[in-house]
């Protein structure tokens, strides 16, 4: 679904540009706002992989987050035990977590759907427990485990080098977005968004659904690790919460308000979704909601209430989220005008 | 020994807690093909309902109102489920997908919702001091409450048995499950049989607060969605559609997770999904059920 007119495609492109510039100029120096946007980064290419599952091969998953959590956790483990250094901790990192998902994932699409769903959820929320029970004594639990930061080069520590961690993430971001662009682009791509279209008729050609679905399966879990690998840099720790349901909940909502196989939508989705619910705390404390009773004013201040009445309303009124209202926007006034 | 007996009742208890949520998602699902991740939300509603009930309007600690307390909670459960059928699933039919996010939504909100009114920490429910007692098999020493979780599933379990055996609505629900497409050929209005479902899934779940809030002495925002994860793995495991299925698997998965819990800390959770695994790698329909989904 190509919903951007080919006269805007470099659009995306021009929007990081601007976003890598901006951090040498007044408009994005802030510390605190670099770091806030560097998360937003982070997010908004965990939901382009999350994308490429649910978008691109029409595989509605529960349990994303745990792929992130193993990233995460594989390479903080390996620098903060083993003393390794980031790069062949974040490699390590990359095989656990390409062990679990081919794992978790030729288990689960044994089933389709909404079972499919259930049993990732199923798999992810076991991951979760294992951290936050710190099991073996492999994730310190709620203490979270800390970034070694013998580790890590000396560019990438401290508050004056944010802007490193900001640019850091926003390669990321730029790498994750031109892998999915090419995997989706490339022929195995057609072949996943064929299945997601009309599964039977692609078995039909000879060519086997699940094989293709366990590659994209494992592939988005990889590049979620990478993702993860990054956010221990990024954030100085790995915690339990990356590996919650909340967590993928919030890639689901990423995806749907940006707009579904889109790309693009997605990395909106995050970036507006991170950037908003930072926000919308703040609501509360500047006294926005202090004229309202309580009973409206409480649910208010919690950024995930109104998130997820928005995220209702577009799923009900709005299929396609932003991505989808633009496209119909421009139908409607742009031929008007030729 | 002794410890084992207790583990395994104590274990069957929290099936049958299990049981009580799962029951309604297995119904739902396998009628409307609704996986509804706002259940959860149903059984925090009566949870709460329950919490206002014994600590504001009758807060004399006797047997009688938690009874009432817990129609009250299954009321609520129930009618909450019938408003998100009305107002929110019932004009995205056959939009399968569509209806698992809009009730995903619905949860989030929720929970939210209970967090702006209730705040994080737990609400402390005291149910009457008869549910503390103990009774004897053996040499093992069980909670009373335990027993009642049971009963109450039981209870359920029965009153889901007659009703789909013997009235008309059962009957409706049981072809639905098997055949949509065919009973709406035949000129029966499927849909209230949906709001129906919606019902008494609500109702379960609404029971299932109420209970969950002595298992686990209190109430807060997140509990009915610890329940909904092993809620779902129960479904599956039993079978999506077949409510004994569902019962089979409740106490599967409540006795594995208690027992296993008590000997390595933190297992028996883990355990319970590489059970889910293993039956989806034997038995891809589930215990019971009729068709691989």
């Amino acid at each position: 679904m190509n919903l951007l007119p080919s006269k805007y495609r470099y659009l995306p492109i021009l929007a990081m540009v601007f976003f890598g510039v901006a951090a040498f100029t007044p408009i994005l120096n802030e510390p605190g706002l670099q770091q806030t946007f560097a998360v937003a980064f982070l997010f908004a290419a965990l939901a382009l992989t999350y994308d490429l599952l649910l978008g691109f091969t029409g595989l509605l998953s529960f349990g994303h987050a745990l792929y992130y959590a193993a990233g995460a956790y594989g390479a903080a483990y390996a620098m903060a035990r083993w003393d390794w250094g980031i790069i062949p901790a974040g490699i390590f990192a990359l095989f656990f977590a390409t062990a679990i998902a081919l794992f978790t994932g030729a288990t689960a699409l044994r089933v389709k759907g909404i079972a499919f769903a259930m049993v990732t959820l199923a798999f992810a929320e076991a991951g979760h427990v294992i951290a936050v029970l710190n099991m073996w004594g492999l994730s310190n639990g709620d203490q979270t485990l800390q970034l070694n930061f013998e580790s890590v080069p000396d560019f990438f520590l401290g508050v004056n080098n944010t802007r490193n961690l900001y640019l850091l993430a926003l390669i990321t971001l730029i790498l994750i977005y031109v892998a999915v662009w090419w995997l989706t682009q490339s022929s195995m791509g057609r072949v996943l968004q064929a299945l997601r279209d009309n599964e039977e008729r692609v078995s039909v050609l000879g060519l086997k659904p699940f094989n293709f679905k366990l590659i994209a399966f494992v592939l988005a879990g990889v590049m979620a690790a990478f993702v993860g690998v990054v956010a221990v840099i990024v954030t100085n720790n790995a915690n339990p919460v990356m590996g919650s349901t909340q967590t993928t909940i919030s890639l689901l909502l990423m995806v749907i308000l940006g707009g579904i196989a889109t790309r693009w939508g997605a990395v909106i989705g995050g970036l507006l979704y991170v950037v908003l619910s930072q926000r919308l705390t703040t609501l509360d404390t500047q006294g926005a909601l202090s004229g309202l009773p309580d009973w409206i004013g409480g649910p208010m201040s919690e950024p995930a209430f109104i998130l997820g009445v928005i995220f209702i309303l577009v799923v009900m009124f709005s299929p396609g989220g932003i991505a989808g209202a633009l496209y119909r926007l421009r139908m409607k006034f742009g031929s008007a005008v030729k | 020994m002794e410890i084992f007996i207790t583990l395994f009742i104590t274990g069957f208890g929290l099936g049958a807690l299990y049981f009580l949520v799962a029951s309604g998602l297995s119904l739902i699902y396998g009628l409307m093909g609704v996986l509804n991740f706002a259940h959860g939300a149903f059984l925090t509603a009566g949870a709460y309902a329950t919490w206002y009930f014994t600590t504001s309007i009758r807060a004399d600690g006797s047997l009688s109102s938690y009874a009432m307390s817990l129609l009250i909670a299954g009321l609520v459960g129930a009618l909450f489920a019938v408003a998100t059928e009305q107002i929110l699933i019932k004009y995205l039919y056959d939009r399968h997908i569509d209806q698992a996010l809009v009730t995903v939504g619905l949860g989030l909100v929720a929970t939210s919702a209970y967090l702006g009114w209730f705040g994080t920490d737990p609400l402390i429910v005291l149910p009457p001091t008869q549910l503390y007692n103990t009774v004897q098999i053996g040499e093992a020493f069980v909670g009373v409450d335990r027993f009642l979780y049971i009963g109450v599933a039981v209870l359920v379990l029965l009153a889901n048995f007659l009703m789909m055996r013997y009235t008309r609505i059962g009957l409706i629900i049981r072809a639905g499950v098997e055949n949509r497409a065919m009973v709406t050929a035949l000129g029966i209005d499927v849909r209230k049989a949906f709001t129906f479902v919606f019902f008494i899934g609500g109702f379960a779940a609404g029971l299932g607060g109420a209970l969950a809030t002595t298992y686990a002495s209190g109430v807060g925002p997140t509990l009915g969605d610890a329940f909904l994860i092993y809620a779902f793995i129960t479904v599956v495991i039993g079978g999506m559609g077949s409510v004994p299925g569902t019962a089979i698997a409740a106490v599967i998965v409540g006795t594995t997770q208690v027992l296993v819990n008590y000997y390595v800390q933190g297992l028996g959770d883990f355990v319970v999904v590489m059970l889910l695994a293993l039956v989806l790698l034997v038995r891809p329909q589930g215990l019971l059920g009729k068709v691989a989904h």
